[in-house]
């Protein structure tokens, strides 16, 4: 036999002993590691201190009162020249999570329908989509920013040829322009006839389920309940006489004024992020249907289901707990790939933080750790959002 | 006797090119239990699964149920009212309760009120022996115990036909039994059942008649004792060796 | 028993025409009903229109000789593509700014991986694994010379000396073993003539070969003189293929290591590997970049001096281990209880398990994701363009701002497109063929 790893000649001295027993040659090892971990961290912090002190620069927070001094472009919350670093943070974040939260809305329904033409039984329209999504997600996303913001919305014509997309909505080398509501007076009323409609459709919903329980009849509560909330706040608007109006947008010697706009950067971010990240959301959907078995849908049939209950109760309930996990943690990406607005000049918040104020107020230490802070919240939020969605979905299994 | 539960007259069906089912003809009476044996690949649960349309024959007629179901399947839905079906493997859905399986379809196909629906859950749950399993989930349960809602959620449909596809193939031993008692109370309760299964045991027990299938065709039929004791031919005899 | 007859089965007979071949294809996937057919109508005008568009664009009404983008907008305006421009900065997109007659070193460079890697697909060779692991740790060194040559000392000429001996050692290796089905160090001690002494004199034997080969080799290094070829002027795809070629080939054993720490026993490194994981993976890639660009001189002592490459390399890879540590976590997470079992039973302690059973087999399943990886990282290396480096996409991008050819974006880019295209598309086409392969001998076992 040449097996020796445990049975051990005696006679050896206590050290060896020590050695070779399991437990403590682990907490050997992990005192080692902890050592040599804090080692380099204290090295690391010891030459930081001596580099910090030869340049003149501090490490604290105190600078977040001080004025920035520089002007961003775009901005979701209200920003001034003279406000302070503080409030550029606040800024860059705001900036991020549109970016994030636009880009997850269109990328969420354009993959959606890239999915299921996936699973198109023609064959014509399956391959399309396939194409579609192995040319996008086999190109970086930075190149597809640049290429579209370089490509593009930078060529587009001056504010004097703009493009119109129907009325008010104009596309220019400027940006996007949109009409922006004016709410009047009487507005309050439509709103609250809206909150009303949609209350009364929940409550209608909730009847035609227990309708359903008792006497097995269905009553289209979907299509009614939407019409419900469609049609009162429209007709009550209209008796109101329309008190909602727009600041359109209109020409004014070599721009646009008026109405709301974003710049080319955010349209080609938008645009960029929406489609690379459609590919993505495509494949799950994809695999999230095919997850479920063809003996499912056999045994639907079989039981002469109705199609459209079998999509809703057989095959979506099931679909989803595939695809949410997957999806949650693309809409983080997402989150963390708006970052790439800085290639284009969009003032997120790595754009604004981490590059114009570190390289203004040299506080490279606070500035990093913050920006840094910031993604590992949202992180660490989506990742227990997941957690608490994973313990609620589980199959019950044996 | 009334009109024939099944008749199929000259049927056929390719997968592709591939020729999988050869001019069937068969009837099967109201309340006959209908045993269909042969090798896998012989077209044995293609065959079983065209009765409901769950695969659609391209040639020959079919009545099922007094319903004439035309090559191509334009009318499943009227088929399937009167058939139900047990999968080999089971097919419950797992992500909602054994109650819930057997009340799905009458409430949302039926429209039945749902304590109607849930009655009859319960009646066909005791029947098969798990009432008291009704509120746990399909993968809580043992396979043969699987295979008993599956036959509770068919039964549920109240279907004049019973369709089985291997039903006790993917059980361990000692669950084929429970299932087999229960498909035995079901024939002796007098339902019109056609079964795709290998056990013979169960055949002799139950069947009015035994088919044997190969290549996509039927090489003999006839009563049980017939069947197994005086086989016509060479292949039917290798077959019931190979199995018994 | 009366005599059996015997059943003959009756012939196939043809499907039904209008189900099979081309017609019943068309049928099924095509033509099925009427809304369909629409689709297909749909879908077939989006196709042609798109393709007549480009080939328009790329091909018919593109200008292929021209001085500068002036006069291909005078030719043809926006409705054709402009190449020459492309052309013309063609050879920096591919190895950046390089001194030109210097550029047979990076070809060489790469022309010797590809020779490194030729025997992996060759049939009988036995030592693949061997031959892997050189090209990871001993080609680097060969190559670095190469595409930075400068002065160098005895240390370093024995490196480069070792790289070379290695390239020379998988060619022989590969050739014996394809040709003779013996190892190389079988042959030379057959052909030296102790094929039949004794053990130790052969092993001692084979040692005093390697040492002599070591000192050739070092000899013929020691001739080679490059001259030094700044990391600053390194660009194009050759400047991505190195980062992400690091990236790769440190991100895998790193991540596996990482992945054991943070299934370890031990609650210190456990901590510590979870820690660095979910920081790196949580932050975007260019904070990190930005992080390693600006705190990297802070972090080192003053006198110490990281150029710029550098500083990306070591973000880039701290990147990919983490998100590769996450895989192999995943593959190690498959990997049924009875494994470990079955392992224990045997008397194979920790790394012996780990080595042995566990990690061949979560590798084999995660191949899928760890190319996957790959494709992300290789993708992901166009970030360093954000920090002023000039990788493949960013030289692209310098085309527009060339005098000659200013605003020139779309062509550019539009190339530039295709070759990661093609890199990740490739990847993952050979991952898929090899996932195909292994799922088939999973099932014959």
């Amino acid at each position: 036999m040449t097996v020796t790893s445990s049975g051990e000649p005696e006679g050896r001295n206590a050290l060896q002993r020590v050695l070779s027993d399991v437990r403590y040659r682990s907490l050997i090892l992990q005192a080692i590691t902890l050592l040599s971990v804090c080692a380099v961290f204290a090295w690391l912090a010891w030459n930081t201190s001596a580099n910090l002190a030869e340049r003149n620069l501090s490490a604290g927070f105190d600078f977040l009162d001080v004025s920035a001094g520089f002007g961003i472009g775009f901005t979701l919350i209200p920003y001034q020249e003279g406000d302070s670093y503080g409030r550029v943070f606040l800024v860059g974040i705001s900036n991020t999570l549109l970016v994030a939260v636009v880009s997850i809305v269109f990328a969420t329904i354009l993959g959606l329908l890239v999915g299921l033409a996936r699973l198109s039984p023609n064959w014509l329209i399956s391959t399309i989509a396939r194409s579609y999504v192995e040319l996008l997600r086999n190109t970086p996303l930075l190149l597809q920013i640049i290429a579209w913001y370089f490509g593009v919305f930078n060529l587009l014509p001056r504010p004097r040829d703009s493009i119109e997309l129907g009325e008010g909505f104009v596309l220019n080398n400027r940006g996007f322009y949109f009409p922006a509501p004016i709410p009047e007076e009487g507005f309050g009323i439509v709103l609250g006839v809206f909150v009303a409609a949609v209350i009364c459709a929940f409550v209608l919903f909730r009847w035609s389920r227990r309708r359903l329980d008792q006497t097995g009849k269905a009553f289209p509560a979907l299509p009614v309940g939407l019409a419900m909330i469609i049609v009162a706040p429209t007709l009550v608007h209209l008796v109101l006489g329309s008190p909602l109006s727009w600041d359109i947008p209109a020409l004014q010697g070599f721009n646009y004024a008026g109405g709301m706009a974003v710049p080319p950067s955010f349209c080609a971010l938008i645009v960029a992020l929406s489609a690379y990240t459609s590919c993505f959301i495509a494949e799950i959907v994809r695999a999230g249907i095919q997850s479920v078995g063809r003996g499912q849908l056999e045994a639907a049939g079989a039981l002469n289901l109705p199609g459209n209950w079998t999509l809703r109760r057989v095959v979506l309930p099931q679909a989803l707990r595939v695809i949410i996990p997957p999806l949650i943690s693309q809409y983080l990406n997402v989150t963390k790939n708006s970052s790439l607005a800085i290639a284009i000049g969009f003032p997120d918040l790595v754009s604004v933080w981490m590059n114009t104020s570190l390289n203004q107020s040299g506080r490279a230490i606070p500035i990093v750790a913050m920006t840094m802070a910031f993604y590992c919240t949202v992180s660490l939020t989506v990742s227990a959002i997941m957690n608490v969605y994973n313990r609620r979905a589980l199959i019950k299994e044996r | 006797m009334s009109a024939p539960a099944i008749e199929i007259v000259g049927l056929n069906k390719w997968f592709g090119d591939m020729h999988v089912l050869k001019d069937i003809n068969i009837t099967v009476r109201d309340g006959e239990r209908f045993v269909i044996c042969g090798p896998s690949g012989s077209g044995k649960s293609t065959l079983i699964r065209c009765i409901n349309q769950l695969e659609q024959h391209q040639e020959g007629e079919l009545v099922v149920a007094g319903v004439e179901v035309r090559p191509g399947g334009a009318n499943k839905a009227a088929v399937r009212e009167h058939v139900g079906m047990v999968f080999q493997s089971f097919n419950l859905f797992p992500h909602i309760t054994v109650l819930e399986n057997c009340t799905l379809t009458p409430t949302l196909g039926l429209a039945l009120p749902k304590d109607e629906a849930e009655e009859r859950a319960m009646a066909h749950l005791d029947r098969v022996g798990i009432a008291d399993q009704a509120q746990k989930y399909p993968l809580q349960l043992s396979g043969g115990q699987q295979q008993r809602v599956a036959i509770a959620r068919a039964l549920c449909m109240a279907p004049k036909i019973m369709l089985f596809d291997e039903p006790t193939s993917a059980l361990d031993p000692e669950m084929i039994k429970e299932v087999l008692d229960v498909m035995v109370e079901l024939a002796d309760g007098g339902m019109t059942m056609v079964c795709v299964t290998h056990e013979m045991g169960f055949a002799r027990r139950v069947a009015d008649r035994v088919v044997f299938m190969d290549e996509g065709e039927i090489v003999e039929s006839g009563p049980p004792d017939a069947f197994f004791d005086a086989p016509t031919y060479d292949r039917t005899a290798q077959f019931l060796r190979h199995i018994l | 028993m009366t005599t059996l007859k015997t059943f003959h089965p009756k012939p196939s007979r043809p499907a039904p025409s209008e189900t099979v071949g081309v017609v019943g294809w068309l049928r099924r996937n095509l033509f099925k009903d009427i809304p369909n057919t629409l689709l297909t109508v749909l879908g077939a005008y989006l196709v042609v229109s798109v393709l007549a568009w480009l080939l328009d664009w790329a091909v018919f009404n593109a200008v292929w000789e021209a001085e500068n983008r002036r006069e291909c907008l005078d030719a043809v305006g926006r409705a054709g593509a402009c190449w020459p421009g492309v052309g013309v900065w063609f050879e920096n997109l591919i190895y950046g700014l390089y001194p030109k007659d210097q550029v047979w070193r990076i070809n060489l460079g790469f022309l010797a991986l590809i020779a490194w890697l030729v025997p992996l697909w060759m049939p009988k060779v036995k030592s693949k694994v061997a031959i892997g692991l050189a090209a990871v740790i001993l080609y680097p060194l060969l190559a670095s010379y190469f595409f930075l040559g400068g002065e160098k000392g005895l240390i370093w000429t024995a490196l480069v000396g070792a790289g070379l001996l290695g390239l020379v050692w998988v060619w022989a290796t590969a050739l014996s073993e394809q040709m003779t089905g013996k190892t190389i160090g079988v042959v030379l001690l057959a052909q030296a003539g102790l094929a039949e002494a004794e053990e130790e004199k052969r092993r001692r034997a084979l040692q005093i070969f390697a040492v002599v080969a070591l000192l050739i080799s070092m000899g013929v290094v020691s001739l080679w003189s490059f001259e030094a070829v700044s990391t600053r002027l390194w660009g194009g795809l050759f400047l991505t293929l190195v980062i992400s070629g690091i990236g790769i080939t440190f991100s895998l054993p790193a991540g596996i290591l990482l992945a054991l720490g943070r299934r370890s026993d031990m609650p210190v490194v456990s901590l510590l590997s979870t820690l660095f994981i979910e920081l790196f993976r949580s932050v975007p890639l260019i904070t990190i970049l930005f992080m390693f660009n600006t705190m990297l001189p802070l972090f080192m002592p003053a006198d110490v001096e990281v150029n710029q490459l550098a500083r990306a390399i070591v973000a880039v890879c701290f990147f990919a281990t983490a998100y590769m540590a996450e895989v192999i976590r995943g593959g190690l997470q498959a990997i049924p209880k009875g494994q470990y079992e079955a392992a224990a039973s045997m008397g194979l302690n920790y790394w012996q398990t780990t080595n042995l059973i566990v990690l061949p087999q979560a590798l084999k399943i995660m191949i899928p994701s760890i190319v996957g990886n790959f494709i992300g990282l290789f993708k992901d290396t166009t970030l360093v363009s954000i920090i002023g480096l000039f990788d493949l996409m960013n030289m692209a991008r310098a085309i527009g701002e060339d005098t000659d050819w200013l605003g020139l974006f779309i062509e550019p880019f539009f190339v530039v497109s295709l070759i990661y295209f093609v890199f990740c598309f490739a990847m993952s086409s050979y991952s898929i063929s090899l996932e195909k392969k292994l799922a088939k001998g999973r099932e014959r076992s």
